[in-house]
């Protein structure tokens, strides 16, 4: 692994060092953000539709609802099993440290489960008027629940990677690539032609604008610190999560983007599918690249 | 009142004597540390030497591992120490993320995060910490950095221009020094880490639990 700081005319080689704690933050927590960023997705995506294709949104209030509850619920589910100690997972409630992102994404996804459950239960009753307004709130929550984990790994100080602007532009996309892309499959044919197109326009350029910013990060963040260099390095050359890295790009941003392209000029919603379903395969390999590589940096 | 420690890497000799002194007093269990010495070989046979440096908690003043515990398990007593309190912690291990000098760890017995507390109960009853005590060469200094006449503020002012912390871009205001550190001794990123070019290859580890 280079190390830019490694003098030749020191030759200095650690001897004995206890060894990593390892991954601390496993798959699991990969599995946390990718339910999230699918479970506040949707709800985006049916608060766009509504408003640009009524008649198409009007039949998807229900399945929507439904989705977000199930994978807000694997998000909330994921991140209770990660804990080393879940049967205390009242003390967030009872001792909160308002200081912490994950005491305040606690309580914001917590209301945002009961609001979802609410919306479940008027869409199952069919009262569209009472969803709408309950569903604007949901909308608003739904933005600073899925930045949440950006705040988290920003208060990682030790993992100089995870920047707050960065990330949190990140977690919104993911939350517009995965929200298209399980709505696009989800609304078979209730949505119309030019619903799916809108959504289609969604991933692609949320698609965009992803792997521009993983690409600045890749090439310019190495530029400003000693530690991002040295993570980046485990996903260049011949580094131990090259291959996903890479993989992850291409499944979830560059063939997604083409596809989108290439299904609006053949007007074929096959290929649109299929980017979703890439676009959702991969955001998992995309933000688990993204969550293990800082954590293989030496800490002392 | 601000208790800090500083060490003199001049007078370190990597006995070991203060991490097995911490691992007994606090009952660290196996595959964990709150005190460990690195070593780090220098140079090119037959011109080499070799560093030892003591690592715990930084206690800074500026603690990220306080700021992200949701359930304040992790917290600052009146004397400056970053104190853990274990019935509290949830095991969410954000403070293992969060700290920037690797101290901090999951207790593989009772699956809370644990750490260096400046032995927090022997300066409770005015005792040193057992790290202190253990040590044959002073080399660890420990006091009130308040106090402009405790140990580690003379030696502070004396050894002016040769006093370190560990990664002071991070803004964490260590509250834990070293005299005579280099950047071989103090930055991890300095140094080769050569699998299987270890002084002790096969450290045993347990199994923090799930799927961890």
């Amino acid at each position: 692994m280079a190390a830019h700081e490694i003098l030749a005319a020191t030759n200095a080689v650690v001897t004995l060092d206890v060894a990593l704690p390892g991954i601390v933050w496993p798959w699991f927590v990969t599995m946390n953000m990718w339910a999230k960023s699918i479970g506040t997705g949707v709800i985006f995506m049916l608060f766009i539709l509504l408003r640009m294709h009524p008649e198409s949104a009007n039949k998807l209030r229900l399945p929507t609802a439904i989705t977000a509850f199930v994978f807000i619920n694997i998000f909330l589910l994921f991140t209770l099993a990660d804990l080393h100690q879940p049967f205390r997972m009242w003390h967030i409630f009872f001792y909160p440290h308002l200081t912490s992102a994950i005491a305040i994404g606690s309580f914001m996804a917590s209301a945002f489960l009961g609001l979802l459950t609410l919306l479940v239960f008027l869409a199952w009753k069919k009262q569209d008027e009472a969803f709408d307004k309950v569903f604007l709130w949901v909308t608003i929550l739904a933005i600073p629940v899925t930045l949440y984990t950006a705040a988290l790994m920003a208060q990682c100080t030790a993992r100089e990677l995870w920047q707050m602007p960065t990330e949190s532009a990140q977690m919104i996309l993911a939350a517009t690539v995965s929200g298209s892309a399980a709505m696009i499959l989800l609304g078979g044919s209730k949505l119309t032609y030019e619903a799916k197109q809108t959504l289609g326009v969604v991933l692609g350029l949320s698609a965009l604008m992803a792997f521009i910013i993983y690409m600045s990060e890749y090439v310019f963040g190495p530029m400003k610190a000693e530690e991002v260099a040295f993570t980046m390095e485990y996903i260049k050359g011949d580094g131990p999560y090259t291959v996903m890295f890479w993989l992850g790009q291409w499944m979830t941003y560059i063939i997604p983007m083409v596809l989108v392209v290439l299904s609006r000029s053949s007007k074929s919603e096959a290929l649109l599918k299929l980017a979703a379903l890439l676009a959702l395969v991969g955001l998992f390999m995309v933000k688990h690249v993204w969550l293990i590589i800082p954590q293989l940096l030496p800490m002392s | 009142m601000q208790l800090g420690f500083l060490v003199d890497l001049h007078l370190c000799m990597g006995c070991k004597g203060c991490e097995i002194a911490c691992k007994v007093e606090n009952e660290v269990p196996l595959s964990t540390w709150r005190l460990r010495v690195k070593y780090v070989d220098v140079g090119t046979f037959p011109e080499t030497k070799r560093t030892f440096t003591p690592l715990r908690c930084n206690h800074c003043e500026n603690a990220p591992c306080e700021r992200i515990c949701p359930v304040s398990a992790l917290h600052y007593l009146d004397n400056g120490i970053v104190n853990i309190d274990k019935e509290r912690c949830i095991g969410c291990a954000g403070c293992v993320m969060a700290c920037p000098y690797g101290a901090i760890y999951i207790d593989p017995q009772t699956q809370t995060a644990d750490k260096c507390t400046y032995c927090a109960h022997r300066i409770a009853s005015s005792m040193m910490p057992a790290c202190v005590v253990a040590c044959p060469v002073q080399a660890n200094i420990f006091g009130d950095l308040d106090d402009a006449s405790s140990n580690i503020s003379k030696y502070i002012q004396t050894n002016q221009g040769n006093v370190q912390v560990r990664k002071p871009e991070k803004g964490t205001n260590p509250h834990h020094y070293y005299v005579g550190g280099g950047n071989v001794s103090l930055n991890p990123l300095a140094s080769h880490r050569v699998d299987g070019y270890s002084l002790f290859n096969k450290i045993t580890t347990l199994p923090v639990g799930g799927h961890h």
